[in-house]
């Protein structure tokens, strides 16, 4: 009795001790793995392609699902759809058609700045700088590895006369080397970061007024 | 007082004649490459193809034509209707699906015009010099490495010549004082050899089986290979990509998000190789090609660069990455409220990101290690409406009864209450 008693604990341990390594590229044993992964609805959880579908046709079949919100529906707080499509390649009709909408931000309160540069910061600053300069740490002046220079947003004209509808266009579906920023920035927030920029263009022109006007003095 | 006046206007617009002389002066000075950076570098670069082609040589390819490429570069699109250039036809049908080039009528004049295509034709080449100076460091590294083992070897060798020495002499003295060596019992045979031994085998298995154990579903150090080397050093570090660009998903709810295809290609659309001076490693030391990881990356987004069309996020295929970090299905974590509400740093719980080439789960992610954190951690309270709710404590705080330099912890706010992550 002792003796079976010792020899299954002796078992037990070095199936722990073997098991609870076996090296880092792989993951690490665990109990139970029902409890461990999860098999709910939920990002990135594993869906058995064979009792889930992605594919509108094989509904019926199969359980369909794909993350997507049901269509035509706007999420609470969210502004309505843009009214223009993407351009077809090569084309500009529906870019040019855009400068006629209007954003829907009348005006801006101090924490709706504060929160627009936050998210300028982290989605736009990278390539437009934190000073809306253009000059962002990947392209640093031609230095970094990002061949296209950005636009600068404050100090172009070009840049500076563009409508809010046709930057809201460029900022949703993407603009020369511009990617579409629609799966970062929901549609309140590329309006607001707009309403951002345009604050900031206005801000440095009343700043460069006024040292003119020093200046001639 | 009149002449006084009179003075002071004269002195005012000289100063300001001078000032507008230098200004002008200015103008004339600003050479090709400003000129080239503000109206043509958001599409052409000098050696690399972007929205539009690359321009090393263009003048070559105009054949030296330098009146049709003003016309040309003025208005593309009444260049190409009143000449009929074919080379200018070939250009557009090749470029067309990105988009015609702006107008520059009346943008730039003929001069600065000139002055570009004088840049574009001196501006140096790509290359030279960074890459080459990093490989005589390495060589030396690993030169020293050697010879501190060398060292070592012949220190060893050193030292155990000294301990034969050293027996070789005891046993000599031993002789001449006329002590008899004594006759040595097996050492398997001696009690208190055995009992020693059975101690330290009980202390080392235990140790083990209990590590072992606690170990099991703990993932500390798990660095999966991905099935694209992505260097978060690269991205986070060096090029200060913040990390919410890609894992916006942690200020908004539960998950964090791993990036879409889409969102890689937003730079990677023009990043096509990987020039950094910070060379990359897998885990086990095995030294990265990043230009060729790149290539991997458009094999999923369905991207050859340099293709006529525009690239169609809509082809693009999913990256099938591996998931490090994983809570047990019966634990809710939620990145927002640590992130928005708690206002944590990513570092807390992830490690330095911004040094990782391949990411390694910093933290063991149990539940000692949640409620640990949750003692310890002061809520910041101001400035921070999530946390208004708590009048008690803002009162007391506020007057006084509570120790602010100690705070309002987690804890205190049923941050280890069973049923708030476990339900």
């Amino acid at each position: 009795m002792k003796k079976i008693f010792l020899i299954s604990s002796l078992i037990v341990a070095t199936f722990i001790v073997g098991c609870s390594d076996n090296g880092d590229r792989n993951p690490h044993n665990i109990y139970m793995p029902d409890m461990a992964y999860s098999r709910a609805y939920e990002t990135y959880a594993y869906r058995d392609s064979a009792v889930f579908t992605q594919n509108e046709n094989e509904r019926g079949q199969k359980i369909f699902y794909n993350n997507y919100p049901v269509v035509g529906t706007v999420a609470r707080g969210e502004e309505m759809p843009f009214p223009f499509a993407k351009d077809k390649a090569g084309d500009t009709i529906n870019y040019v058609a855009s400068k006629t909408v209007k954003s829907p931000i009348d005006t801006m309160t101090a924490a709706h700045l504060l929160e627009s540069e936050r998210l300028y910061l982290i989605n736009c600053g990278i390539c437009h700088g934190k000073n809306l300069d253009g000059n962002g740490p990947l392209y640093k002046g031609g230095e970094g590895p990002y061949a296209a220079k950005p636009a600068t947003l404050v100090g172009d004209s070009k840049i500076e006369a563009l409508p809010e509808g046709q930057m809201f266009y460029s900022v949703a579906y993407g603009k020369g080397q511009m990617g579409s920023y629609a799966s970062q920035l929901t549609r309140r927030q590329r309006w607001e970061i707009i309403a951002f920029i345009k604050h900031k263009q206005k801000e440095a022109k009343a700043s460069a007024a006024p040292a003119v006007e020093t200046a001639k003095k | 007082m009149k002449f006084h006046q009179r003075l002071t206007k004269s002195i005012i617009t000289s100063i300001l004649f001078v000032l507008f002389v230098l200004f002008s002066n200015n103008i004339l000075a600003e050479d090709g490459k400003a000129l080239f950076m503000k109206n043509c570098a958001s599409c052409h670069a000098i050696d690399k193809e972007i929205t539009g082609p690359a321009l090393r040589d263009v003048e070559s390819r105009w054949m030296g034509k330098r009146n049709n490429l003003h016309t040309w570069i003025k208005n593309t699109g009444s260049y190409l209707k009143n000449s009929g250039d074919k080379y200018a036809l070939d250009l557009y049908d090749r470029y067309k699906a990105k988009g015609a080039m702006n107008v520059f009528e009346g943008v730039l004049d003929d001069k600065q015009i000139d002055l570009i295509l004088d840049y574009i034709k001196t501006a140096p080449l790509p290359g030279a010099g960074g890459g080459k100076d990093s490989n005589p460091i390495d060589n030396k590294e690993s030169d020293n490495s050697l010879l501190f083992g060398i060292l070592t070897l012949i220190l060893a060798v050193i030292a155990f010549t000294l301990m034969q020495v050293n027996s070789n002499l005891k046993k000599l003295s031993d002789d001449k004082e006329g002590i008899p060596a004594a006759e040595p019992i097996a050492f398997w045979k001696n009690r208190t050899y055995i009992a020693f031994g059975i101690i330290i085998l009980i202390i080392i298995g235990g140790y083990l089986t209990a590590k072992g154990a606690i170990g099991l579903g703990r993932n500390k150090g798990y660095v999966p290979s991905q099935p694209i080397f992505y260097s978060h050093k690269v991205h986070a570090g060096v090029n200060q990509v913040n990390c919410l660009y890609c894992h916006g998903g942690a200020q908004d709810g539960k998950h964090a998000n791993i990036p879409s295809v889409n969102v890689c290609m937003n730079c990677h659309l023009t990043i096509n190789e990987y020039k950094g001076k910070e060379k990359l490693y897998t885990e086990e030391g095995n030294e990265v090609d990043g230009t060729s990881q790149i290539k991997k990356l458009y094999e999923y987004a369905n991207y050859t660069p340099g293709q006529k069309e525009p690239w169609d996020a809509t082809k693009a295929k999913s990256i099938p990455w591996t998931k490090i970090h994983n809570l047990p299905d019966h634990v809710y974590f939620n990145h927002s409220q640590h992130v928005v509400a708690g206002k944590q740093q990513c570092q807390t719980c992830h490690g330095e990101i911004t040094k990782m080439d391949e990411v390694k789960q910093f933290a063991d992610l149990s539940m000692g290690w949640c409620i640990n954190c949750h003692r310890e951690t002061k809520v910041q309270f101001k400035e921070n409406g999530y946390y208004s709710i708590y009048q008690k404590y803002h009162d007391e705080l506020k007057n006084g009864k509570m120790d602010s330099t100690k705070g309002v912890t987690v804890e205190k706010i049923g941050g280890t209450e069973c049923q708030k992550c476990h339900y």
